[in-house]
């Protein structure tokens, strides 16, 4: 797994490329824009081949600490086989998930906007 | 142009409770899953890409819908969030909405649509937003207008909300009088009224009324009468003498003889009053009398012949048991309850005799088992739970080659039960065993 | 005829990559004997996952104290059912993990029900001193 980091219009774009499984998803849970609770975060998932049940636990639990202190991880361009995980667990009704991660960036500054 | 269609859990949960098994979407309305009807009017408005999105699961519909090839069009699955309004989904689709014209069908409702009618003018009309709304959703256009297609004028657009089964049933049923003149609907039809599925058997005393609905795997027995507006799923028994009214009996349901359903959901041992919304479960006897009514005469000689059959498999058996058995179990391949593995020679032979069934033939000896009525498989085990079932070696099921899923061995098991003879079994006994044969390791 | 297929791997973590893509691979293989089309990439990504949590649990719920001992992955290839099977021969560990409480949406626990939703049948059973999870599909 490799995690690329790239900012555009002040928000963080996090593009997460390969497998996460339990193998990488300490990895993953260690990374400082996702595990940071304060930070509003776009994960692009359009490059992530496979996610498992350890992979799906750290994006939540991640995802959950930010909401908690009124952040937020926006999720984008996701493709058939990480949405099937989602799907599956019923988790898809947590996150905000787009198909283009312009749109997800345009959405993160209208709501860091209105706070 | 494209279609979003939006439905979120909260619009259509109480419909699990009715049918907790199947998707709201794929809910079955006059026979035909409820989606169909909301793809067939985008396909009518001339849409050829179409993305579904929910915020709970969509795996089933994505197994029955697929990418949506049958239809002609671009099917595609995405999710959203329970807070949802137009302008996030918009906002979330953009790149599947590009910048054209969108249609955004949200909430459970019914469209009341005609196939005969042109909605193509959807993609021209200048003004952006709803065109149809009702409190549980909408028909919304966003985006900018695109070349006009056609020179007609925008029909009129209904929205039914289907909020409860009262609102349900009464869809149904005027889908079903509307019939194929205005929606497109599954089934073959001489005439116009009724449609018939496929695999329907229907006794020559048996009445059919119009308007009337069949589905697949249907047998309806002498003396039954059907309709009017009648709407019976498929895999469903409709036994002697009994009489559909005014009803919707969903898939996978056995009514049992001589009794009256008129304006009621029948669903599996279910009955629901649509207006009341009372449901009583169909454990009672009248609806099952069959089963447990026989003399105690019958039973006692139905045990009698069971008992003598399978005191004959244990012997024919026993010496090709005694070789195999040491055989399978030194090298692994026997596992008690479970079918034996389609490997080598031995395993074949093993598998074909149903030796994998010969510990429990001196179940039948002492009573506690039948040679052939319905398998206590632990998966199964629920569905059976309150009705009466005879447990056994072999299964009814296995005498048909069609039964290939749970529900469908279920409703075999049922009729069976219902309609066998102590000597019929034997008969049947003899059938499992062959077609076991041809049809190995069944589950 | 049954063609089998065995992988045995250390009880590590780090090689949970290579047991979940083998399993992919084998499904895909599988699925392409069967002539079920290149396109079917649900079956095999049902094996991918199902058997990414198969073994993460193996080693997960392996023996710390005496080191995770190997696990072994069996693929039998059947005219119309693929079956995988995961041994370990750790410590016993409990089959009766509860299911997730979906209302507060843990971060764990959510192996078993993916692996049950995506596989026919799922067994789970203590056999001659080995932890297996028996899991079959049918095309």
């Amino acid at each position: 797994m490799t995690i690329t980091e790239t900012l555009s219009s002040g928000i963080t774009i996090v593009e997460l490329c390969g497998t996460i499984d339990a193998s990488t998803a300490p990895e993953l849970q260690r990374h400082q824009a996702i595990s940071d609770p304060t930070q509003t975060i776009v994960i692009d998932l359009a490059r992530l081949d496979f996610l498992d049940s350890s992979g799906l636990g750290a994006i939540i639990g991640a995802a959950r600490r930010k909401e908690e202190s009124g952040a937020n991880m926006l999720l984008s361009c996701m493709n058939q086989k990480v949405r099937r995980v989602f799907d599956i667990t019923g988790t898809v009704r947590l996150f905000h998930i787009f198909d283009e991660t312009a749109a997800a960036i345009d959405y993160a500054t209208t709501l860091r906007k209105s706070q | 142009m494209k279609t979003l269609i939006a439905i979120k859990e909260a619009d259509c949960a109480w419909m699990r409770e009715t049918l907790p098994d199947t998707h709201p979407l794929l809910a079955p309305l006059c026979n035909k899953p409820f989606v169909e009807y909301l793809i067939d009017f985008a396909i009518l408005a001339g849409c050829r890409e179409i993305r579904l999105l929910s915020d709970g699961p969509l795996s089933q519909i994505e197994e029955y819908c697929s990418n949506g090839s049958r239809w002609g069009i671009e099917l595609t699955y995405s999710n959203l969030h329970p807070s949802d309004e137009e302008q996030e989904l918009l906002r979330k689709n953009r790149k599947f909405c590009d910048t054209g014209r969108t249609i955004i069908l949200s909430g459970y409702n019914f469209i009341d649509y005609d196939k005969t009618l042109d909605y193509r003018s959807l993609a021209s009309i200048d003004s952006a937003g709803a065109i149809a709304s009702c409190p549980g959703g909408s028909i919304t256009l966003a985006g900018p207008p695109e070349p006009s297609l056609t020179d007609q004028p925008l029909p009129p657009v209904g929205l039914t909300p289907v909020d409860d089964l009262k609102s349900y049933c009464r869809i149904a049923m005027t889908t079903l009088e509307t019939g194929s003149s205005r929606y497109v609907l599954p089934g073959y039809g001489g005439e116009p009224g009724c449609a018939i599925g496929r695999n329907v058997t229907i006794s020559k005393t048996a009445q059919i009324h119009k308007p009337a609905s069949i589905g697949n795997n249907v047998r309806i027995l002498p003396g039954a009468v059907i309709g009017p507006s009648a709407i019976i799923g498929s895999n469903v028994i409709i036994d002697k003498g009994s009489t559909i009214k005014e009803s919707i009996i969903l898939d996978n349901t056995y009514i049992g003889e001589q009794l009256e359903i008129e304006g009621r959901i029948a669903s599996k041992n279910t009955l629901i009053d649509p207006e009341s919304g009372v449901t009583l479960a169909m454990q009672d006897p009248h609806l099952l009398a069959g089963i447990n009514g026989g003399a105690t005469a019958l039973v006692l000689w139905r045990k009698i012949v069971h008992a003598l059959a399978a005191a004959l498999l244990l012997l024919l058996l026993s010496i090709p048991f005694a070789i195999l058995y040491p055989l399978l179990r030194l090298r692994g391949k026997w596992q008690d309850g479970h079918s034996i593995p389609n490997a080598g020679l031995a395993e074949s032979i093993a598998s074909a005799l149903s030796l994998d069934r010969y510990p429990l033939l001196p179940g039948v000896l002492t009573g506690r088992l039948a040679i052939i009525g319905s398998r206590t498989h632990e998966n199964r085990a629920a569905n059976h739970a309150g009705t009466d079932c005879r447990p056994a070696v072999f299964s009814y099921a296995e005498t048909e080659a069609w039964a290939a899923t749970e529900s469908d061995a279920a409703i075999v098991e049922r009729y069976h039960a219902l309609h066998s003879t102590p000597l019929g079994d034997i008969g049947m006994t003899i059938q499992a065993l062959i077609n076991r044969i041809h049809y190995r390791n069944p589950t | 005829m049954n063609s089998v297929i065995t992988l045995t791997l250390p009880g590590d973590i780090r090689f949970s990559r290579l047991a979940s893509q083998t399993a992919s691979n084998t499904a895909s293989l599988f699925t392409d004997t069967c002539n079920a089309g290149a396109g079917n990439w649900e079956f095999s990504h049902a094996f991918e996952l199902a058997v990414s949590e198969a073994f993460t649990n193996a080693v997960n719920y392996g023996d710390r104290m005496q080191g995770t001992r190997n696990i072994t992955i069996t693929f039998t290839i059947e005219q119309r059912k693929l079956t995988v099977a995961i041994r370990d021969a750790n410590a016993p560990f409990s089959a009766e993990t509860p299911e997730p409480d979906i209302e507060t949406y843990p971060e764990h626990g959510y192996g078993l029900m993916l692996i049950r939703t995506l596989m026919d049948t799922v067994t789970i059973c203590r056999e001659n001193g080995e932890n297996v999870i028996t899991m079959t599909k049918q095309l």
